[in-house]
């Protein structure tokens, strides 16, 4: 068993803990994402970050200072917000549909990340910064577990504690609007702002995954937990809890398939969930039962 | 009070000019496209007046403020929920109300009380812990009437209530708005173009069709008003069969109305549409 070999790693235990916090994160949010039929908005978020990952390398090609973890964290956030917020009013206005906007995003911000990670070598070249080495493109594309340090561990279980509390705060209009948007408007629940608070927390926890999945799969972190577990029941708290427990079945398994395997660990920890949706979607179809449209 | 849409040519409505009195229960009858739904969502203040478009008072609020208070509750024309967000008819019903309590407090018990009671009173006590993905159409509506009254609404308000509801199903809706309207006194305003609706359950009718062309009490609605209301189909409308819909421009013009019709014959005369409320006069369900 190699598993056992890498228990026993430097920075083994700090990498779990990072993606339990992540895991458990997504998990929260996945229920709403299923729900609300946002799964598409994820992929968007996601992959705006290729454009947030561009603009943060130039500015640490430029500045070393701004290659700190922290400013990165928060120019990609930034960035996808933007991308986030840009996605929402266009389609508010109805000058494009939702999805041509998100589609817009998601292959302008990819191919504008790809220009301005080229773009960094070039402006370090001419600066002279010492050391400077754009993130791999591959690291960008599917995560990476290891290695974690006190820094991954600190911002994965402080995102996950803002989107929980935030979430938390406003679970009650957010439910509400999240099941009857026009009639929660019409009663007065303030539809903007909470639409806003949940790209926001979507945002975060899209870009805080990318760590371990990477842009292209931390969108799945948002949608299979949630959906495996919108099929296992009907009762709302039930749901919440096996989606979070799945999504940490997910990561348990998926991390020992990849050490077994010597696979990507964010890759198999999506073909884990992947296949567990599968199996609970088979199992309820025999069942005959479809508790959600999920 | 006119209200124009942005970019369209004509008014949806044009020199309305109604008032309706607390506990009353008030149908708003015309065709499709005759500003029925405008009008409702001007009251609830989805839809801002502009300026010098005339007022409208809900229990002498502006209709943001009527909102915010809570004072109207609302049931949808085609509710379209995400029903596959895991609530119980109960816990739907709750968030009418509860959604406004800070986070960091528990529901009332007083809501949960109310809430409790209003299921009892439109008949989804026995399902009130069934998700709500597994209701029929007249169960939802059932429980989407019990949360409009959740926050305790002054006034309830209907759009289109019995589309796609059979005979028997208007009758029960009949009914249960008879029975809401006995308990709780509130005032009803049904909007549709569904006479057998409209008849059924209001003590007066305004027909709108972009103007007021009518204000009459549901026996005053002759086969002329309702010729003059709607261009076609009358034989149908007085068989109780659904009303067609029609062009509103096909409507008469409200000079050549009804005598017992009523518009807005002086321009200059001052209009408004008002909701007006007798205080406290509100009856708490016990």
């Amino acid at each position: 068993m190699r598993t056992l070999e890498y228990l026993t790693l430097d920075g083994f235990w700090q990498a779990i803990l990072a993606g339990v916090a992540i895991v458990l994160m997504c998990s929260l949010v996945s229920v709403l994402v299923v729900v609300k039929r946002l799964a598409f908005v994820g992929q968007g978020v996601s992959h705006s970050a290729f454009g947030g990952v561009g603009v943060a390398a130039v500015l640490a090609a430029a500045w070393p200072a701004a290659g700190h973890p922290a400013i990165e964290f928060a120019v990609i956030v930034a960035f996808c917000m933007l991308a986030a917020v840009a996605m929402a009013a266009a389609s508010d206005r109805r000058t494009v549909q939702f999805d041509t906007a998100i589609g817009v995003a998601l292959v302008g911000s990819m191919a504008l990340g790809a220009v301005l990670v080229e773009a960094s070598r070039r402006v370090a070249a001419a600066v002279g910064s010492v050391g400077f080495t754009p993130r791999s493109w591959e690291s960008i594309l599917f995560g990476s577990l290891f290695p974690s340090g006190t820094w991954d561990l600190a911002l994965a279980w402080a995102m996950a504690a803002v989107v929980a509390g935030s979430a938390w705060l406003i679970r009650r209009p957010m439910l509400f609007w999240t099941f009857d948007e026009p009639t929660a408007t019409a009663f007065g629940v303030p539809s903007q702002r909470i639409k806003f608070g949940m790209m926001l927390l979507l945002t975060v926890a899209v870009v805080t995954s990318m760590k371990l999945a990477g842009v292209v799969l931390a969108s799945a972190l948002l949608v299979l937990p949630g959906a495996t577990a919108l099929r296992l029941s009907d009762r709302l708290g039930a749901v919440v809890a096996l989606s979070c427990a799945i999504g940490l079945a997910g990561l348990a398994a998926g991390v020992v398939l990849s050490f077994e395997t010597d696979m990507p660990p964010g890759a198999s920890v999506v073909l884990v969930l992947a296949a567990l949706f599968a199996a609970a979607w088979g199992a309820t179809a025999r069942a005959g039962r479809a508790p959600a449209r999920a | 009070m006119t209200f124009t849409y942005p970019g369209a040519e004509a008014p949806a409505l044009e020199r309305v000019s109604l008032r309706v009195e607390p506990g009353e229960r008030l149908g708003i009858l015309g065709p499709n496209g005759g500003g029925k739904s405008t009008l409702l969502k001007l009251t609830l203040g989805l839809l801002p007046l502009h300026p010098g478009g005339g007022t409208i008072r809900v229990f002498g609020r502006t209709p943001a403020q009527a909102r915010a208070e809570g004072l109207i509750g609302y049931v949808p024309q085609r509710a379209e929920p995400e029903l596959a967000l895991p609530l119980s008819v109960r816990q739907m019903v709750t968030l009418g109300a509860a959604w406004r309590v800070p986070p960091w407090r528990r529901v009332p018990r007083e809501t949960r009380e109310r809430v409790a009671s209003l299921l009892h009173l439109v008949g989804a006590e026995e399902y009130a812990d069934r998700p709500v993905g597994k209701l029929s159409g007249g169960q939802l509506q059932r429980a989407m009437i019990a949360r409009a009254l959740a926050a305790k609404a002054k006034i309830l308000a209907l759009d289109e209530p019995t589309v796609g509801i059979d005979a028997v199903g208007q009758q029960r809706f009949a009914d249960l708005l008879a029975a809401v309207h006995r308990e709780l006194g509130v005032t009803i305003l049904i909007v549709s173009h569904d006479l057998r609706a409209i008849v059924a359950g209001c003590d007066r009718v305004a027909c709108l069709a972009r103007r007021l062309h009518s204000h009459v009490s549901p026996q005053g609605l002759t086969p002329q008003v309702l010729a003059e209301l709607f261009s076609h189909d009358v034989a149908g409308v007085l068989a109780g069969v659904h009303i067609h819909a029609h062009d509103a421009a096909t409507c008469p013009d409200p000079s050549h109305a009804h005598p017992r019709l009523s518009s807005t014959p002086d321009p200059s005369a001052p209009v408004q549409v008002s909701i007006s409320g007798r205080g406290d006069g509100h009856k708490e369900h016990p």
